[in-house]
C-alpha cells in the first residue's frame, strides 16, 4: 500500500489536472470585478489550504514524536514540514502575482501575508534544525513545528482580527456553484500531488532511519570482530 | 493597415466615392455609426485586450512557478531515492563481504 499510494495519487492528479485546466479556462466565466486574472484564485487558494493542512499535520506529528518517540510520526513530521515549504513558496509567489495584477501592488504587508510568511519561515527553521541540528535538537525542532501549527489559525482569522487587503473568509462560502465546480478539481489535483510527494518522502525518511540503524549495527559487529 | 487607420484614412487616400447606384443595385446607407462612437469602441477594446493579455501573462507565470516547484521537489525526492538505493547496495556489499 505504501508503494502504490503515491502512484495512485499521481495518476489521479494526472487525470484531474487537465479537467481542472479545462474547467478554469474554458467553462467558468470571467469574474466581473477582477477580470481574467481572478483565475489565479483557483490554485492560489487550494495551495494555501494545503499549506495550512500540512502545517497542522507537521505540528501534530512532531508533538506525537516528542511524546512517544514514534519513528512514523517523526517521518511524517519531516515530510509534512517540507511540503509546507514547497506549497508556502507557491502561495507566496502566486499571491503577489495576483496582487500585482489586481491591487497594483505585489506585497501590501497585510496581516495575512505577514502571518503566511512567518509560517513559511518557521517551517524552514524546523527543517533546517531537523537536518543540521546536533543530537537532542529534535525537541527544539518539534517545538518549532508546534509553534508553526499554532500560526495556522492566525492566518485564517487574520482577515477578521486586522484590517487587510485580502477579502474576508466568507467570500469562499458565497461563491457561485460554477466557481466551486472549478475550485474542487484544482484542489483535488494539487492535494493528490502534494500527498503523493509527502507519502514518498515519509517512506524515504523511514528507510533512511532503518539504514542508519543497520549501518551502526554493521559497524558495531566490525568493531567487536577486530 | 490597422482597423483604426482604415477608419481614419485621410480624404486624399480615401477611395473615390462610389458612383451612383445603377438601377436595381441600390445600397442602404449605414446609419447609427459615427466617428466618435467607433473611436470610443476601438479604444475600449484595445484597453480590454491589453488587460486580458496582461492577466494571461500573470496566470502563466503563476502556473509555471507552481508546477515548477512541484517538479523540482519531485526531482529532489527522486535523487534522494537514488542515493538511498546506493546506500542499501553499499551495505549489502559490506554484509556479503563479512559472510
Amino acid at each position: 500500500m505504501a508503494r502504490t499510494l503515491p502512484i495512485l495519487l499521481l495518476l489521479a492528479a494526472a487525470v484531474i489536472f487537465p479537467l481542472s485546466v479545462r474547467t478554469i479556462f474554458l467553462e467558468v466565466g470571467i469574474e466581473r470585478q477582477l477580470g481574467t486574472v481572478q483565475k489565479i484564485f483557483y490554485f492560489h487558494v487550494p495551495l494555501a489550504w494545503i499549506m495550512m493542512l500540512y502545517g497542522v499535520v507537521c505540528g501534530i506529528a512532531a508533538g506525537v514524536q516528542l511524546r512517544r518517540q514514534s519513528r512514523m510520526a517523526e517521518a511524517i513530521a519531516i515530510a509534512a514540514g517540507e511540503m509546507v515549504i514547497v506549497t508556502g513558496i507557491a502561495v507566496l509567489v502566486t499571491g503577489p502575482i495576483w496582487g500585482h495584477a489586481s491591487w497594483g501592488k505585489a506585497w501590501t504587508w497585510d496581516a495575512r501575508q505577514i502571518s503566511t510568511g512567518l509560517l513559511w519561515l518557521v517551517f524552514v527553521a524546523y527543517v533546517l534544525v531537523r537536518r543540521y541540528g546536533a543530537a537532542g535538537s529534535e525537541r527544539l525542532a518539534a517545538a518549532l513545528a508546534i509553534f508553526g501549527a499554532v500560526d495556522v489559525p492566525i492566518i485564517y482569522y487574520a482577515v477578521k482580527i486586522w484590517k487587510t487587503t485580502h477579502p474576508s473568509n466568507e467570500v469562499v462560502g458565497t461563491l457561485p456553484p460554477e466557481m466551486w465546480a472549478a475550485l474542487w478539481p484544482a484542489l483535488g489535483a494539487l492535494l493528490a500531488t502534494a500527498t503523493a510527494l509527502v507519502a514518498v518522502r515519509t517512506r524515504q525518511e523511514l528507510v533512511e532511519m532503518d539504514l542508519d540503524d543497520v549501518w551502526v549495527e554493521a559497524e558495531d559487529v566490525k568493531g567487536e570482530a577486530t | 493597415m490597422t482597423a483604426n487607420a482604415m477608419l481614419w484614412a485621410p480624404e486624399a487616400e480615401a477611395p473615390a466615392a462610389p458612383a451612383a447606384p445603377a438601377e436595381g443595385d441600390e445600397y442602404e446607407a449605414v446609419e447609427g455609426l459615427d466617428r466618435a462612437g467607433i473611436e470610443c469602441t476601438r479604444a475600449f477594446e484595445a484597453v480590454a485586450a491589453k488587460k486580458t493579455a496582461s492577466d494571461y501573462a500573470h496566470i502563466v507565470w503563476a502556473y509555471g512557478v507552481l508546477w515548477s516547484l512541484f517538479a523540482i521537489y519531485g526531482v529532489m525526492l527522486w535523487r534522494r531515492g537514488q542515493r538511498l538505493r546506493g546506500d542499501v547496495q553499499a551495505l549489502r556489499a559490506r554484509l556479503d563481504a563479512k559472510k
